[in-house]
């Protein structure tokens, strides 16, 4: 049976600090703590680049877990910031992480919503193809597209990546999934220079769409709140998680915020958390909700499993 | 149904906009009133969800006050 095996993040250690922009956007403490959520942002270095990241985050993994390279026969990396147009960054974290020719590799183009797709997908591929070790990454470094003069974007993001050991030794099993798109939002949050967001857009759909979507889930698999140990959503800003947490009636403690130090990461929000919450003896059940560009959503069901 | 006074500060109280409705003037822009732009953005979401229609962002220049989104809306249901 296919399972999370371990996670492993990596945040930049950069940061740029939105208190020391302030003055330039009218700003106060309030809006920045208790609004956006995000007191400072992580910032990748000039030379490091989405495949850098990703290596990064599989030398933390390796700090976790053994890991041989030589095992690992399948690879997957989510991202829309990727090293070039083409090839996929994927074939590039190959190369520098010197996995085996035999290894399946292939990129996953979303955003917010990417970790939940690429969490069934590659648990999906390597179940039908008899696979044994995969990687799945995130790294979606928004730094590349930022326009620093927008209020909207040049706040929120921060750069980071994750990757998630998938095999059959782990101890969390994804048991459920559920998803949506909405394309009449494609245009809410875009990039073809610099990345827009529509703000007020993005807010009203994750506010409106995300609460019944989870409250369906959980009625899919006859689960009530009490049921579930944490919600994790993804990280989009202190306001869109309250919001959602508040539509869904759910305690405070069972909704993590936890990005004030590095800000939104997009698919690597939600496997940052995860690399926790995985860990804490506690939690038996969590429900993790992804949400953004496309418009897209996703919520996976992921069960302890007692061996 | 029709929009009234009770039903937009219903709304502004649904999403803990501000914690009393009962002192706001009907003709002074809600952000003169302690709602700031982001609180509005979600009380037009609820609106939206209440009344059952979509609000373009060019319209929102109409829907400053209480006054002003009772007229919008009801122009519209």
């Amino acid at each position: 049976m296919l399972s999370i095996k371990a996670i492993a993040g990596y945040v930049p250690s950069q940061r740029i600090s939105n208190r020391e922009k302030m003055s330039k956007f009218d700003l106060n403490d309030d809006f920045i703590e208790n609004t956006i959520g995000v007191i400072e942002h992580a910032r990748k270095a000039s030379d490091e680049d989405t495949s850098d990241l990703c290596v990064s985050a599989f030398a933390n993994l390796t700090q976790k877990v053994e890991v041989n390279v030589s095992d690992i026969d399948c690879c997957i990396v989510v991202t829309q910031n990727p090293d070039y147009k083409l090839p996929h960054t994927s074939a590039i974290v190959h190369k520098k992480l010197g996995l085996a020719k035999n290894c399946a590799c292939f990129d996953i183009s979303l955003g917010c919503s990417g970790y939940i797709y690429g969490l069934s997908t590659i648990m999906a591929f390597m179940q039908s193809n008899n696979l044994k070790n995969g990687l799945l990454f995130t790294a979606d470094p928004y730094s590349k597209i930022i326009d620093e003069e927008d209020k909207n974007t040049a706040l929120i993001f921060g750069d980071g990546a994750t990757v998630t050991l998938i095999n059959d030794e782990g101890n969390w099993q994804a048991t459920g999934y559920d998803f949506g798109t909405d394309g009449n939002g494609y245009q809410d949050l875009i990039c073809t220079d610099k990345l827009f967001m529509n703000g007020r857009s993005v807010f009203t759909f994750a506010a409106s769409v995300i609460p019944s979507h989870i409250k369906n889930l959980m009625a899919k698999y006859s689960f009530e709140d009490i049921d579930i140990d944490k919600y994790i959503l993804h990280q989009g800003s202190k306001y869109i998680v309250d919001t959602i947490r508040k539509r869904l009636k759910v305690d405070e403690r069972k909704v993590p915020f936890v990005m004030y130090n590095y800000g939104n990461t997009v698919s690597s929000s939600i496997p940052l958390i995860l690399e926790q919450e995985l860990q804490n003896s506690d939690n038996k059940r969590l429900i993790a909700t992804g949400f953004g560009v496309g418009l897209s959503w996703a919520s996976v069901i992921l069960e302890k499993i007692e061996r | 149904m029709q929009a009234t006074v009770e039903i937009i500060k219903e709304a502004i109280l649904e999403a803990e906009v501000l914690n009393n409705v009962d002192d706001l003037v009907n003709d002074i822009s809600l952000s003169k009133q302690g709602c700031d732009s982001l609180d509005l953005v979600n009380v037009y979401m609820i609106l939206e969800e209440k009344f059952g229609i979509k609000i373009p962002d060019e319209d929102l220049d109409q829907l400053l006050t209480i006054n002003g989104i009772i007229e919008y809306l009801n122009a519209r249901i």
